[in-house]
């Protein structure tokens, strides 16, 4: 990976960077869709790159169990094998893990859960989770971590922490000794619950081992407001390595995490509340399946580049089709993808022109001007010298 | 609204194109080609005429949108010309929302298909569905939508029309889609409506008449009937008569300059969907037409000894096609197989054909693999069997099939010029890289700029995207299996009526051209499985995906797996 920070916000910590993996230059800040199963669902691979991504997400734990790792070894790979030829991150499997197995039962040696399959115990190993992924081959692979619930407290929040670092140290091993360090880039995840104290250890552990790894991702914190923890990790994270903040993807999460130096985000979504018939726009979410939209011959946003809005597809057409035709499910996860990479391509050239902190007030304005700012994106911002309160009237809810 | 509407109506008389059908050649019964061509007035946007090679084939719409395509889908799409829109989804609203589209060309802009590429055609039902409605009245037909059933008058229909300006409407036809038989009171009865109600769309537009820039009288609206008649040969010949016949008094005012129906009539369309459905037909032994989707499983499939057209179906066509003049475009809705495609083409003389049989194949998983004419050297099955007429790609036995879609077509990053296997040309089997992605911010163009430079001349053609990336797709229930197929799906059609038409236009002797494609045909008989279980296998399997959902899954997958393998 070649990393360079272009440009700095002169206020908060937002930066422009310009990350070259194996299959291309991708410049960040950016959001990565998700292709869980190797397609962003409906689209075809062109249709993904003509939006303007070059970077996006499969899911290990499910590329596991189809096609397969043996599947992937003969093809050479999940770019070849889903036709995508621009970078590619996958996940270690381990927050699918927890989310969707029965039972999993971490112990040192990796999760113990119950096969899909057979139902048969089965072990996931740091060491197995690295080489699955080296099966796929992405552009950048995460560390298996011990995730615990963001709701977890007492002593279990310390020993997944302390076992996470652990298990980077086998990742590492696991590979440096694969020969594929040219190609792909591992990442390291700053676990800890929402503990500062302990987040600060897991921090200190994985920046002394910088040189093993080539970027870092901030795990834990999707779910919650707090982002107190992500501004602790953004802070002492070094600045010559990108930083990814794991499952964030509503508008104003990606632009506070971008704000508190955050360079990479996913989510599914985008992706997902287009198949619910939700647009996303500059002012808000819309829900094209209630009837107000049922003559609308008006686009979502007559000012977005995207194929449905630039076909004039009208809201009436939306609403008459959304959740019911799979063409529906296109025109809006279309529509929603193009729509998360303005909200990052357009905080890019603020950055770069050095009117980032303007950025943010002119979208929070637009965004949430008649519903009130959700406070802690008025704190968050606040910690990094923005105050989104100064000359409006808004409410904050 | 009111005032939308108004503009509408006023706008109406210029703005009809003009739809010409030129037969190379053919006589009353048997294989033809020709041309359908559609040019657009002169004042139009788009001042371009759409040209259609027949035999040829339309692709209907759902909810006003082509299965499973995002429009840049449409757009790119290769082999889409005519495109036919069943309105009656539309009757959830009142008035239905289509009608406040403003502008020239509604349906189109509405839509959005492409005034210059794309011929869209309206009817009130959708032809493929056959399922049992309340009775048709004497001026209303029962549409199905949404909400239930919603009753269609004539003058809704005319005004829906007129509003929505298709470049080709069918007029509304009274076909019972009550439980059959039909007694010979109720058929009367049909072919009478379904004469008065074509009549009533065949009237002049009022404002015609005070167009002074009308230069052309004969900007009509372009009218397809539905050959009535059922299953009755004399019911059909009887309603055919009716639109030949010289009209007198008031019912000729009505429909003034025309002297009968037929000349305001600009092609015949045949349903086969409530043929099939008749039990009058079930009866004929021909269980590749006869079967209704729903009872189809693998378990019913009959060896089956012959494939073409039962004389029954073949006489009804007839029939109704005997006293009526050749030079007019022959459509044929709800056909089942290639095999069909052929045997009526051959037998009758059909000039379009509605593709739902090749969508509703990518829908259960199949992608097509055949080929007319069958190359030398194509024929072999293993042990003599037919070939299948595509691939099952939910089979197990895709997993780890890295080639492209079909074996009688190369991918595009496989074809050379020097091949004789010809290439398929769809976003499947021959992606194309995007030429202009969306630049999101000024320095986007980085990620762009160094693709183009690491390969000094990039490739025409992507990889194909391969059998079994569309097996994982299928059973991982993803969305991008059918958009993929049925790009396929469509260019395999297309490339079927292509060759119909090289091997028909490509012989000075008419006869002699007859007599190479009847051969060509039974050749693709023999080759090519007429019973499509592959068709019934797929289904089977998809069903099989689709409740399996959920968790569990791959469990309750690997088990029904393991009592299969037993």
């Amino acid at each position: 990976m070649q990393f360079e920070v272009i440009a700095k916000c002169h206020t908060t910590r937002a930066r422009v960077c310009r990350m070259k993996l194996a299959h291309g230059i991708t410049m960040l800040p950016t959001f990565m869709p998700v292709a869980t199963q190797a397609a962003i669902k409906g689209l075809t691979p062109q249709q993904v790159e003509s939006l303007g991504i070059t970077l996006i997400l499969n899911n290990t734990y499910h590329l596991n169990l189809r096609p397969g790792i043996k599947v992937l070894d003969e093809v050479g790979g999940a770019h070849k094998f889903q036709g995508w030829n621009r970078n590619l991150l996958t996940d270690s499997g381990g927050f699918q893990l927890v989310s969707l197995s029965k039972f999993t039962n971490i112990t040192e040696d990796g999760a113990l859960f119950a096969s899909p399959f057979n139902g048969e115990p089965t072990m996931l190993t740091p060491e197995e989770s690295i080489s699955i992924q080296h099966s796929i081959g992405a552009d950048i692979i995460m560390q298996l971590d011990d995730v615990v619930s963001s709701l977890t407290v007492g002593p279990r929040v310390g020993e997944a922490m302390h076992r996470s670092v652990r298990w980077l140290d086998r990742c590492i091993e696991q590979h440096e000794k694969s020969g594929r360090k040219d190609k792909q880039n591992l990442f390291a995840i700053v676990q800890g619950g929402l503990d500062p104290a302990l987040r600060d250890i897991c921090l200190d552990a994985m920046i002394e081992r910088k040189d093993q790894v080539t970027g870092y991702a901030i795990g834990g914190l999707s779910g919650g407001e707090e982002k107190g923890g992500i501004k602790q990790c953004a802070d002492r994270l070094p600045s010559d390595r990108p930083r990814y903040s794991m499952g964030v993807g509503f508008a104003e999460d990606l632009l506070v995490c971008v704000a508190l130096g955050v360079d990479m985000a996913d989510c599914v979504f985008p992706t997902r509340t287009a198949r619910f018939g939700v647009a996303l726009t500059f002012k808000g979410p819309l829900n094209l399946k209630l009837g107000k939209h049922t003559k609308s011959m008006e686009p979502i946003d007559k000012n977005c580049p995207c194929p449905t809005c630039a076909s004039g597809m009208s809201r009436a057409v939306l609403h008459h089709i959304v959740t019911i035709e799979t063409a529906g499910a296109h025109a809006l996860t279309i529509h929603n993808l193009v729509f998360q990479a303005r909200v990052m391509g357009g905080a890019r050239d603020a950055i770069l022109e050095g009117r980032f902190p303007e950025y943010l007030k002119s979208f929070f304005f637009d965004y949430f001007g008649d519903t009130g700012y959700p406070e802690w994106c008025v704190n968050a911002l606040r910690s990094v010298g923005v105050d989104l309160m100064q000359g409006v009237d808004v409410p904050v809810s | 609204m009111a005032q939308t509407q108004l503009e509408g109506a006023q706008r109406i008389g210029s703005r009809f194109p003009k739809l010409t059908f030129i037969l190379d050649r053919g006589k009353q019964f048997g294989p033809r080609v020709g041309r359908l061509c559609l040019t657009r007035p002169s004042d139009s946007p788009s001042n371009h005429v759409i040209d259609i090679r027949t035999p040829n084939f339309l692709i209907g719409t759902s909810r006003g949108a082509v299965p499973h395509f995002s429009r840049d889908h449409v757009h790119s799409a290769k082999g889409i010309s005519w495109i036919n829109v069943s309105f009656e989804s539309f009757l959830e609203q009142t008035p239905p929302v289509p009608t406040y589209q403003t502008g020239s060309q509604p349906l189109h802009n509405f839509l959005g298909f492409d005034s210059s590429k794309h011929i869209v055609s309206l009817s009130l039902r959708d032809p493929l569905d056959a399922r049992e409605m309340p009775p048709n009245g004497n001026s209303h037909v029962s549409a199905s939508c949404m909400r239930g059933v919603r009753k269609v008058t004539l003058a809704d229909w005319r005004s829906y029309v007129l509003t929505m300006q298709p470049d080709i409407a069918f007029a509304l036809s009274d076909t019972p889609f009550t439980v059959a038989p039909h007694s010979q009171k109720r058929l009367t009865k049909s072919i009478e409506r379904s004469a008065a109600w074509l009549a009533d769309l065949l009237r002049p537009v009022e404002n015609m008449m005070d167009d002074s820039f009308s230069e052309s009288t004969s900007a009509a609206l372009n009218v397809f009937v539905h050959m009535a008649g059922g299953t009755s040969t004399s019911a059909r010949r009887a309603f055919s008569h009716s639109l030949m016949e010289t009209l007198y008094g008031l019912e000729a005012d009505a429909v003034k300059p025309l002297l009968c129906l037929d000349e305001g009539v600009a092609g015949y369309a045949f349903d086969l969907a409530a043929l099939h459905n008749s039990e009058l037909l079930a009866q004929t032994p021909t269980p590749n037409t006869a079967g209704t989707p729903t009872s189809l499983s693998s378990s019913m499939i009959e060896p089956l000894s012959f494939l073409s057209l039962t004389p029954t179906l073949d006489e009804l066509l007839r029939a109704s096609l005997d006293s009526l003049p050749i030079a007019k475009p022959r459509l044929v809705t709800d056909v089942r197989s290639p095999h069909e495609i052929l045997c009526l083409i051959r037998d009758i003389g059909v000039d379009v054909f509605d593709a739902g049989w090749a969508v509703k194949a990518a829908d259960i998983g199949v992608a097509l693999d055949f080929i007319f004419p069958v190359p030398s050297g194509h024929d072999s099955g293993p042990n003599h069997c037919k070939r299948d007429i595509g691939h099952n790609l939910y089979d197990a036995k895709y997993a780890h099939d890295f080639v492209s879609l079909s074996d009688a077509f190369l991918a595009g990053h496989n074809g050379t010029s020097s091949s004789k296997t010809p290439v398929c040309p769809c976003a499947a089997c021959s992606p194309v890289a995007p030429t202009s992605p969306i630049y999101h911010s000024k320095v986007d163009v980085q990620s762009h700029q160094a693709q183009s430079d690491d390969g000094t001349s990039r490739e025409q053609f992507l990889p194909p995207f391969t059998r079994a990336y569309l097996h994982h797709l299928l059973h991982t229930h993803e969305m991008s299996a059918h958009t993929l197929l049925v790009a396929h799906n469509v260019v395999i059609l297309d490339a079927l009526l292509t060759g119909v038409r090289t091997i028909l236009s490509g012989h000075a002797d008419q006869n002699e051209a007859e007599v190479i494609f009847a051969r060509e045909v039974t050749r693709f008989e023999e080759v090519y499985d007429g019973a499509m279980s592959v068709l019934h296998t797929a289904r089977d399997n998809w069903k099989d995906v689709k409740y399996a959902r959920g968790k569990g899954r791959l469990l309750r997958e690997a088990q029904k797996e393991k009592d299969v393998r037993l």
